[in-house]
C-alpha cells in the first residue's frame, strides 16, 4: 500500500537529490516515449484509431449498466462465476472467501493495478495465504516491500545493481553479477517453481467483452498464462470500466495498447479467457470502488476511458523527473493525478499541482482523455476544499491580487527587473528556481508590454 | 440491496450521454504488399523466427534441423497426438509443435486455439514454441484477425507474438521471461 501522506514537491525534491539516478530515470522513460512515437508513425490510421477508441469507450460508459448485465449473463452461460464488489474491502473479502473455501495456501498473481488499489496482498497475507507476484518488475518491488513506481514498468526506479543485490539475498544469485539476462533467468527458474506449486492464480483484466462474457489479459512475460493454466482456480479482478461492447472492438484496442505502452506492435501474449481450464473453475470479480461516483461527475467521467497504458506518464516532464514515488495515489503521473484527487481531493491535492499543463499527456492518450484539463479542474476543487498548503495559497492570492490590478502588476515587474540583478547572491540562491541548481535568468530591460508597444509605434 | 444491484443502480443514475458505436470497418487501415515478408521481418525483432516449409520437407524435419539436440518434443498438429493427464505434465517439454489458425502481418502475432488440446499450459511451459500456420491464413491487421478468430479451446485462445520477454531490469530486453525462450512460425 502507498503512503498517502506523500506531498509531491517534497518527495520530488528528495528524488532529485540523486542527480545521476534522476537523469537516468528521465532518459530511460523518455526512450519508451520515443519508441511509442516510432510505432505510432508507422500507422497512417493512428489518429483515426485513437478517435475510434475514444468513441467506443465513450459509448460504453453511456450504457455501462446494460453492458455489465450482458457481460454477467454471457460469463455465467460460459460457466464462469461473477461476483460484484462495491468497494476494496468487499473485493478482498470475496477473493479471500474463494481461496479460503478451497484451502488455497499459495496464490500466484499477474499484474493488476486494481489489486494494488484494493490492498489485496496484505489482506491475504494477514490471513495466512502466500501471495507471489509473478511479473518480474512486480516481483522485484514485492521482495523490496515497495509499491510499483510505474503502472507498466513497476521497477523503473531501480538500477540493476540494486536488483542484483536483492536477488543475491532473496534468490541466492551470484554476488555482483548485474547482467539483466542472468538475473531475469534466475527469477524465471524461481518463479516456475511457484507456478507449478500454486493452488490458485489471480489476474487483472485489460478488456472485458460484453458480447462474449470473456476477459482479455495482455502480458509480455507469459506470467498471466502460466498462472491460470496450471492451478485449478482462476480469479480475474476487473474494474467495471474495463468493458468493451464487442469482440471486434479488440481490433482497435489491441492495436493501440502495446504501441502506446511500450512502443511494441503488440504484447507477446494477448490471451482470451472465457472458461477455466478442464477440471478448473473461473471467477470474475467486478469492482466499483468509487468508479460509479466518478461516472456521475461531468468534469471527470472521461477518466474512466483509461486503458492503463502509461503513455501519459512516459511523456510527462514532471513524472519523468520526479518518479512514481512522488505521487500519493497508487497510480502516478497524469492519469493518477486525476483518479487520485477524484477519490479524495484532500489527500491527493498535491498531485493536481504536479503538472506544467503542457498537455503532452492528452496528446498521446490512446483514448483521448483531456488529462491536463482535468488536473486544472482538480486544482479548483483543492482550493475550494481548503486543501492547498498555506505557502502556495498565499502565493496564489498575491498573484490573483496582482493580476486584478494591472498598474500594480506593471510596477512590480519594473521593480523586479531593477532589484533582482543587484541582490546579493546569497539571497537569490534561496529561491525555488536556484535551489534546483539553475542560475537566475537575465532580467530584460523592458516588459513584454513595453516591447510590444514600442514595436507597434515603430510600425 | 445487493452490491450488484446497488452498483448497477448507481451507474444507471450517473451514466453520461454518449455517442453511438462507431463502425470500425469504415476507416481504412494499413495494408501490406507482402504480408509474409512483413511478418517474418517483424518476428525476428520479437525473439522469434518465421520460415516457409520447403517443397517435400516435413515440419518435423525442419524442427529437427533447427534444434538437433532437442529434448522432449510434443506435436499436437496431427489427429493422433500425445495427451496429458494434468496441466503440470507438460513441464519438461522442450519443443511444442502446435497449430496456429492465422497470422497477423502488422504485429507478428499468431492465433492459437486448438479444440483438441486439453491443457493450454503446453503453450507456456515449453522452452521452444513452434506454431504451424497455413500461409493463406495471413491477415494485415488485428481488425481482420478478430473478424476470423474462433475461440475453440475450452474457452481459451491467444495471440502469441514471438517469445516471452521482459525489460523490467533497466529497460534491457531479455528473451525468456516465463514462457517460451524461442518461437518459430512455420508457414505451410
Amino acid at each position: 500500500m502507498k503512503d498517502d501522506s506523500i506531498r509531491h514537491p517534497e518527495a520530488a525534491a528528495a528524488f532529485l537529490a540523486d542527480r545521476e539516478q534522476a537523469r537516468w530515470h528521465d532518459s530511460a522513460i523518455w526512450w519508451v516515449r520515443q519508441k511509442r512515437d516510432a510505432q505510432a508513425s508507422q500507422l497512417p490510421e493512428w489518429e483515426a484509431l485513437r478517435e475510434l477508441a475514444r468513441t467506443i469507450k465513450a459509448h460504453t460508459l453511456s450504457r455501462l449498466d446494460d453492458y455489465l448485465r450482458q457481460f454477467e449473463e454471457k460469463a455465467a452461460a460460459n460457466g464462469v462465476t461473477v461476483h460484484w464488489a462495491a468497494d476494496a474491502e468487499e473485493h478482498n473479502r470475496i477473493v479471500h472467501g474463494i481461496l479460503a473455501a478451497r484451502q488455497v495456501k499459495k496464490l500466484v498473481k499477474s499484474k493488476s493495478m486494481l489489486t494494488e488499489e484494493c490492498g489485496l496482498n496484505p489482506y491475504l497475507e494477514q490471513r495466512g495465504i502466500e501471495v507471489i507476484d509473478t511479473d518480474l518488475g512486480e516481483r522485484i518491488v514485492q521482495l523490496r516491500h515497495e509499491p510499483p513506481s510505474h503502472i507498466v514498468m513497476p521497477a523503473i526506479h531501480l538500477k540493476k545493481e540494486q536488483i542484483s543485490e536483492l536477488f543475491h539475498q532473496e534468490l541466492g544469485t551470484e554476488a555482483g553479477n548485474n547482467d539483466p539476462t542472468y538475473l531475469t533467468h534466475a527469477a524465471r527458474a524461481n518463479l516456475r517453481e511457484h507456478f507449478l506449486t500454486a493452488d490458485a492464480g489471480l489476474t487483472g483484466v485489460n478488456f472485458g467483452i460484453a458480447e462474449t462474457g470473456g476477459v482479455v489479459v495482455c502480458t509480455n512475460e507469459g506470467n498471466a498464462d502460466l498462472g491460470t493454466s496450471l492451478p485449478p482456480i482462476h480469479i480475474a479482478s476487473m474494474g467495471l470500466e474495463k468493458l468493451i461492447p464487442k469482440l471486434e472492438h479488440l481490433g482497435v484496442f489491441t492495436r493501440l495498447l502495446a504501441r502506446s505502452a511500450i512502443g511494441s506492435p503488440v504484447t507477446t501474449y494477448t490471451s482470451h479467457f472465457h472458461q477455466a481450464r478442464p477440471g478448473g473453475e473461473m471467477h470474475i470479480v467486478i469492482v466499483d470502488n468509487g468508479r460509479s461516483e466518478i461516472l456521475g461527475s461531468d468534469d471527470f467521467f472521461q477518466s474512466l476511458r483509461c486503458i492503463r497504458c502509461g503513455a501519459c506518464m512516459n511523456t510527462c516532464p514532471v513524472y519523468r523527473r520526479s518518479s512514481g514515488f512522488s505521487y500519493s495515489y497508487i497510480i502516478p503521473g497524469p492519469i493518477g493525478s486525476t483518479l487520485g484527487p477524484s477519490r479524495d481531493i484532500r489527500k491527493h491535492a498535491s498531485m493536481a499541482f504536479a503538472c506544467s499543463t503542457c498537455g503532452s499527456c492528452s496528446n498521446v492518450c490512446p483514448v483521448k482523455i483531456n488529462l491536463h484539463e482535468q488536473l486544472v479542474l482538480h486544482r479548483k476543487r483543492a482550493w475550494d476544499a481548503g486543501a492547498v498548503p498555506t505557502g502556495k495559497k498565499m502565493g496564489l492570492m498575491a498573484m490573483r491580487f496582482l493580476t486584478r490590478h494591472p498598474a500594480l502588476f506593471d510596477l512590480s515587474g519594473k521593480v523586479m527587473r531593477k532589484v533582482v540583478p543587484i541582490l546579493p547572491e546569497g539571497l537569490t540562491r534561496q529561491s525555488a528556481w536556484s535551489r534546483a541548481g539553475r542560475d537566475l535568468p537575465e532580467m530584460p530591460e523592458q516588459s513584454f508590454k513595453e516591447m510590444y508597444r514600442r514595436r507597434e509605434e515603430k510600425n | 440491496m445487493s452490491s450488484r444491484d446497488a452498483i448497477l443502480e448507481r451507474i444507471r443514475r450517473h451514466r453520461p450521454q454518449g455517442p453511438d458505436l462507431p463502425d470500425i470497418h469504415a476507416v481504412s487501415f494499413i495494408r501490406f504488399e507482402q504480408p509474409l515478408a512483413a511478418f517474418a521481418a517483424l518476428i525476428r525483432q520479437l525473439g522469434g523466427d518465421a520460415v516457409e516449409l520447403a517443397e517435400g520437407q516435413s515440419v518435423r524435419e525442419l524442427v529437427a534441423e533447427r534444434w538437433p539436440k532437442a529434448g522432449r518434443t510434443v506435436d499436437i498438429t496431427g489427429a493422433d497426438h500425445e495427451e496429458a493427464a494434468t496441466p503440470h505434465d507438460w513441464q519438461d517439454v522442450d519443443i511444442a509443435i502446435v497449430p496456429g489458425d492465422l497470422a497477423v502481418a502488422e504485429n507478428a502475432a499468431v492465433w492459437v486455439s486448438h479444440p483438441d488440446n486439453r491443457f493450454r499450459s503446453l503453450y507456456f511451459l515449453t522452452q521452444k514454441l513452434v506454431m504451424v500456420v497455413p500461409k493463406a491464413n495471413i491477415v494485415d491487421t488485428m481488425r481482420d484477425a478478430y473478424a476470423r478468430v474462433r475461440i475453440t479451446e475450452h474457452g481459451f485462445g491467444s495471440f502469441i507474438a514471438g517469445s516471452s520477454r521482459t525489460a523490467d531490469i533497466e529497460q534491457s530486453l531479455v528473451m525468456g521471461a516465463h514462457g517460451a525462450m524461442a518461437a518459430l512460425v512455420i508457414f505451410v
